[in-house]
């Protein structure tokens, strides 16, 4: 892993104390071919894509068009205009909520564990067309109940659903949850932001409509993101944002709109980030998935084995770290968690995230103020989580 | 609270450090905040109790448990003491100010404003000069008959007494004040030399007689022995040469000084003075409130200007 290592600046900064990053489910380092990536673009080539003729402007189209063949590749996506390049899985999913055919009585369904991103746009899109939002809970143990669901999903219109939680790391079962909506006529829309960095996703073998995903969650820069659709499914929608570069010519009276990708791109894209986002899926392929799991449950496993004996830690999700991706979340009762992420850093310069998440919805109904979350990803050592855990054995003694 | 307490500590750290200036801001964010009944938004206080526990768990779990288990309790106590040390720096620097002293008028003991303590030492007077306590209470002109004394009329109601010794350095150091005080405020001024050192005992009779023989001349002398060179009043032969050059006959200040009356009435004056309990030179009485000590002309002045 060490080869991987090298490759991120921040694991080889000059410092005394080198940092601890466990906070990759909020975002993910990024390695220097992808800012050398977006670099090249600024320094060779900083020109428009899809609208100037000259070299420069042909080189950026060029440079874009492939990085939305590797993401199409990366989703084995069968056609490279299912591809829309969006800032983030947010933007993805309200660009869904605003567009998808809603009518009064239609109904959403969501899990128990949904993002704020994958939850107000709903509630939004209810509140405006008067439509039904209903809730999947999930079993005690944080997994996905499927009887539950199935008792749920006869007569939605919309299934939408995070893949990976961000909370707990659990996995939905993507494949049966789509098999059994599309038998009962519902769209499926998986927020992926979190599962894309780590488990394979492919678009057809799971016959998914819509995946959304977020590129600085995956060795890629902030601002980009990818919208999946069915190529059928995204030429229905109408966009939310137009103007330039989403329409093939306009008159004073009428406009004619441009085939997806382009009529959801409106304005100058984020070509950099594009590019970059490109070269992240690269290299997340090159890693491979089966490397990254295996590393992520190896951390998961110690961690928990390591921290679960601490009577006042409460694990959020299932005990088994298999089951958590790379994601150890827990909460002290009585304890500002804040305090022990800002203790952590203070103290053994680890970074994890504090509070809730932006799943205040789950919090709130179980009456936890906040949890502290752990999330590792490939490039992360055992070192540094002996690091992590004994600092916070340290600290869990102040209570 | 402790917002305000971090925003005065980090803002004086502030001056030499941009990370205490960052969380200066930060602190003066919450207090604005919480002057306002809104709630504290950046999390300051956590942070800087994150700080201090890290600080505390390397060195002691139990140091940092206690302080984490009575964070609330331990930052009252805090601001209890920073609250009661800038009661006493503010009632220090005032009383420096009007009082030559952080304690108080007269008072001893440490100033960080007057680490020597210039302003209160005094030539203490020997052992055989009085048995009265020295104690800043006592000093007194009660029944002091200061008519005994030298004196210059002044134009105004206020009345400086100043009881010196020739040879003593904080007399003479206050010298120079006192005569500027007297001079601004045409206050009535009397002068009264205690020989607080043995060897100056002749010098009473000396100034005396050249007052009695010569009235209202024996003020240039007399601040000529204050303001000369001091072997006037060690050097015998010195001090007949500045009589002399004051247009004094030797002859006549010797005989004065050698009869008996001069003697008893010199001896009557220390009586007098020694009424006064003082217990070292200078000892300065404006308007009937005593200066012990050389003190700033600020001090003297603002008895006579203060309006209560």
């Amino acid at each position: 892993m060490h080869e991987y290592r090298s490759d991120f600046p921040l694991l080889n900064a000059d410092n005394a104390i080198p940092p601890v990053y466990f906070d990759n489910a909020c975002m993910s380092l990024k390695p220097r071919r992808v800012l050398d990536a977006m670099n090249t673009y600024y320094t060779e080539y900083p020109a428009c894509a899809g609208r100037s003729s000259h070299r420069l402007s042909e080189k950026a189209t060029q440079k874009v068009t492939e990085a939305r063949k590797h993401v199409a590749r990366f989703l084995n996506s069968s056609r490279e205009e299912e591809v829309v390049f969006v800032r983030n899985t947010t933007e993805a999913i309200n660009l869904l909520a605003y567009s998808l055919n809603l009518a009064p009585g239609d109904r959403i369904l969501t899990s128990d564990k949904e993002h704020n991103s994958n939850l107000v746009p709903w509630q939004i899109a209810c509140e405006r067309r008067g439509a039904v939002h209903s809730i999947v809970r999930s079993r005690e143990d944080g997994t996905f109940d499927l009887e539950a669901f199935r008792t749920l999903v006869p007569g939605a219109k919309i299934v939408s659903m995070v893949h990976t939680s961000n909370l707990d790391g659990v996995s939905i079962p993507a494949k049966d949850i789509i098999k059994i909506a599309h038998e009962h006529g519902a769209l499926v829309i998986l927020d992926a932001a979190q599962s894309a960095p780590h488990q394979k996703i492919d678009v057809q073998d799971l016959d998914v409509d819509f995946v959304a995903l977020s590129g600085h969650k995956m060795l890629g820069p902030t601002g980009t993101g990818v919208l999946y659709g069915k190529y059928e499914l995204l030429q229905g929608l109408q966009p939310f944002l137009t103007g330039g570069d989403t329409v093939e010519y306009t008159t004073y009276e009428k406009h004619v709109m441009l085939p997806t990708p382009e009529k959801f791109e409106a304005g100058l894209q984020d070509y950099a980030g594009i590019i970059g986002l490109g070269e992240a899926t690269r290299y997340v392929q090159k890693v491979g998935f089966a490397t990254i799991q295996a590393r992520e449950l190896e951390l998961n496993a110690f961690i928990t084995n390591e921290l679960k004996v601490i009577p006042a830690i409460r694990i959020i999700g299932p005990q088994d770290p298999a089951l958590r991706s790379g994601i150890f979340n827990f909460y002290m009762p009585g304890v500002n968690m804040h305090q022990i992420a800002l203790m952590l850093d203070e103290t053994a310069q680890v970074m994890i995230r504090s509070g809730q998440h932006c799943v205040h919805s789950w919090f709130k109904d179980r009456g936890i103020e906040n949890s502290a979350r752990i999330s590792v990803y490939f490039y992360n050592t055992v070192e540094e989580a002996k690091r992590c855990v004994d600092a916070l054995k340290k600290i869990s003694l102040l209570f | 609270m402790l917002c305000i307490i971090a925003l005065v500590v980090f803002a004086i750290l502030g001056i030499f450090s941009a990370t205490h200036r960052e969380l200066a801001w930060e602190a003066l964010d919450c207090v604005t905040r919480r002057v306002t009944l809104r709630p504290c938004t950046s999390g300051f206080k956590e942070k800087v109790k994150s700080k201090v526990l890290a600080v505390l768990l390397n060195r002691s779990v139990f140091a940092a448990r206690v302080f984490n288990r009575h964070f609330e309790l331990v930052s009252w106590v805090f601001i209890i003491l920073i609250i009661l040390s800038t009661v006493y720096v503010v009632k220090g620097a005032y009383n420096f100010y009007f009082y030559a002293s952080c304690n108080g008028l007269n008072q001893s003991g440490f100033c960080a404003f007057d680490p020597s303590g210039e302003h209160n030492k005094v030539t203490e007077l020997s052992s055989t000069c009085g048995i009265v306590p020295k104690e800043e209470s006592n000093l007194t002109l009660e029944g002091v008959e200061v008519s005994l004394f030298p004196s210059i009329p002044g134009t105004s109601d206020d009345t400086v007494v100043f009881i010196g010794c020739y040879d003593c350095e904080f007399t003479r150091k206050a010298y120079p004040s006192i005569q500027k005080l007297v001079k601004k405020h045409s206050s009535r001024y009397v002068f009264a030399h205690f020989p607080a050192k043995e060897h100056t005992k002749f010098l009473s009779e000396i100034g005396h007689c050249v007052y009695k023989e010569y009235g209202d001349r024996f003020w240039a002398f007399n601040d000529r022995l204050f303001t000369g060179d001091r072997a006037y009043v060690h050097d015998r032969n010195a001090l007949d040469a500045l009589l002399t050059e004051f247009g004094f006959d030797i002859g006549t200040i010797s005989t004065c000084t050698e009869k008996p009356e001069t003697k008893r009435e010199v001896e009557q004056q220390l009586v007098e003075l020694k009424k006064t309990n003082l217990y070292g030179t200078p000892t300065v009485f404006v308007n009937g409130t005593a200066f012990v000590g050389p003190k700033p002309y600020r001090v003297y002045s603002w008895e006579f200007t203060k309006w209560w």
